[in-house]
């Protein structure tokens, strides 16, 4: 059957590494993403996502340049996003290499264009990004524009009718909990894995081996992993031998696949 | 020299970086020449269905690969869409004809088990049915490759069929005849395994 994926969550601004808590605090610098590709495909990662934070047109072409180094070298999935909002966006994506394209504010702001996107490029090709927050009143609202920018949408509901605009995956980001490595926020992902029928990446929170197996087991297909391997000492050496450990249906570690 | 016929379906550049990182001259082409020129083809693709027929038959690749697959034997290996459209007939968005080149039909996936999403994507173990060519050598035990696709391929009988893949249920993930062969996966997105696949279809004289 299917394994579970893990997956390298890079964010890049003008072309290098960057990450931060809660999308826009303490960003810092954490590296040469070409470099750091090959090392995460030497540990033998499932996928790359690649997201442009600072979404400027300069900025996005420095993601291309990107990918298409990475692609060069490495020859696993890449998804890569940020900014993304016409055709031929996507279109300049996938030539350089990426294997499927995120999209998050042109979701909302755009409603017709997931729909496009998917019908011109595949629906597999297309993965929305869902950012969502806990706001007042204990409910959890999208955010847009790398959660500046509040919409009316409930996270569940919004990614369900992306779904029924064509997206092959969902990518469910917490803001709360990205980049504080205090685990998976388990109850959305359990909510909605249960309501969608294609695959839903959990990303944002990742701490702990544990947590890694918790949000799979909460029903996502894959885990994206940031922090915990730019800030800690697990590799996904680790988090694969672990995983795989508690019965998990993951791929064996690179090592021992020979 | 290896032809990667470009008939505007999807990423072609990683199977052309593949290639080379193989060390084999590669063109992305679709010229009837170069085509007629390359010692191996490899016909890619992801999209739809009907989509991949109508550019094709638009660049009249259809009757040229035919030529070069049926009457010169040239070697060719399909690439996920590029296998589906290898088959006689698909249901994706309504009723299309493909190449012919297997008595096969592409359907879309359907489960009676719960939980199992579509696309099916991701890495998951390939059982090979058959020995061919290019699965020797492969230097991982653990034979998982890297799957995207909503539609899988049902032979007429077994007789093409390669290898398996299990997904709800065992499905054809790779199929073979004569000088053609096909594979579901992506050996160009599926780190060594596929690497090494490349490399073994680029040497392969059927």
């Amino acid at each position: 059957m299917v394994k579970k994926r893990i997956i390298p969550k890079f964010l890049l601004r003008d072309g290098r590494l960057a990450k931060g808590v809660r999308f826009l605090e303490n960003m810092r610098e954490a590296g040469n993403p070409v470099s750091t590709a090959k090392v995460y495909d030497s540990y033998g990662v499932d996928e790359l996502i690649f997201l442009d934070i600072d979404a400027t047109d300069a900025s996005r072409m420095a993601v291309c340049s990107v990918i298409e180094r990475v692609s060069e070298e490495i020859f696993m999935p890449f998804t890569a996003g940020g900014g993304v909002s016409q055709l031929q966006d996507v279109n300049a994506l996938l030539r350089a290499g990426a294997d499927k394209v995120s999209v998050n504010t042109a979701a909302v702001t755009k409603p017709g264009f997931v729909r496009e996107a998917a019908r011109a490029f595949g629906d597999q090709c297309i993965v929305v990004s869902v950012d969502y927050c806990r706001v007042e009143g204990g409910k959890h609202r999208v955010f847009i524009n790398g959660g500046k920018t509040l919409t009316e949408s409930d996270p569940i509901e919004w990614a369900l009718k992306m779904q029924d605009n064509h997206c092959g995956e969902i990518l469910l980001c917490s803001i709360d909990r990205d980049g504080t490595m205090s685990g998976y926020d388990l109850e959305m992902i359990a909510r909605l894995a249960e309501k969608l029928e294609i695959p839903l990446i959990a990303s944002s929170g990742a701490g702990s081996l544990k947590d890694c197996q918790q949000a799979l087991d909460a029903g996502a297909s894959a885990i994206t992993i940031s922090s915990m391997f730019f800030f800690t000492d697990h590799s996904p050496i680790k988090v694969r031998s672990y995983l795989f450990s508690q019965g998990l249906n993951v791929r064996a570690s690179k090592s021992s696949r020979n | 020299m290896i032809a990667i016929i470009d008939y505007g379906m999807g990423n072609v550049r990683s199977v052309f970086n593949a290639l080379d990182f193989v060390g084999r001259d590669a063109r992305i082409t679709s010229d009837q020449t170069q085509i007629d020129r390359a010692s191996h083809i490899i016909l890619p693709g992801v999209g739809s269905f009907g989509d991949a027929m109508r550019n094709l038959r638009e660049r009249h690749l259809d009757d040229i690969l035919t030529v070069q697959v049926a009457e010169k034997g040239k070697p060719i290996l399909g690439i996920c869409l590029g296998l589906q459209i290898m088959a006689r007939v698909s249901e994706e968005h309504g009723r299309h004809e493909g190449l012919g080149w297997f008595d096969a039909e592409v359907r879309r996936f359907q489960f009676d088990e719960a939980g199992l999403k579509i696309p099916h994507v991701g890495w998951n173990d390939i059982h090979l049915q058959i020995e061919h060519p290019i699965f020797a050598n492969l230097k991982e035990a653990e034979r998982s490759f890297y799957f995207v696709h909503s539609y899988h391929v049902v032979c007429r009988g077994n007789l093409y069929v390669a290898a398996t893949c299990r997904y709800g249920f065992d499905f054809a993930c790779a199929i073979a005849r004569d000088n053609i062969v096909a594979t579901q996966f992506h050996p160009e997105k599926s780190q060594d395994n596929g690497i090494q696949v490349i490399e073994n279809f680029v040497n392969w004289k059927p």
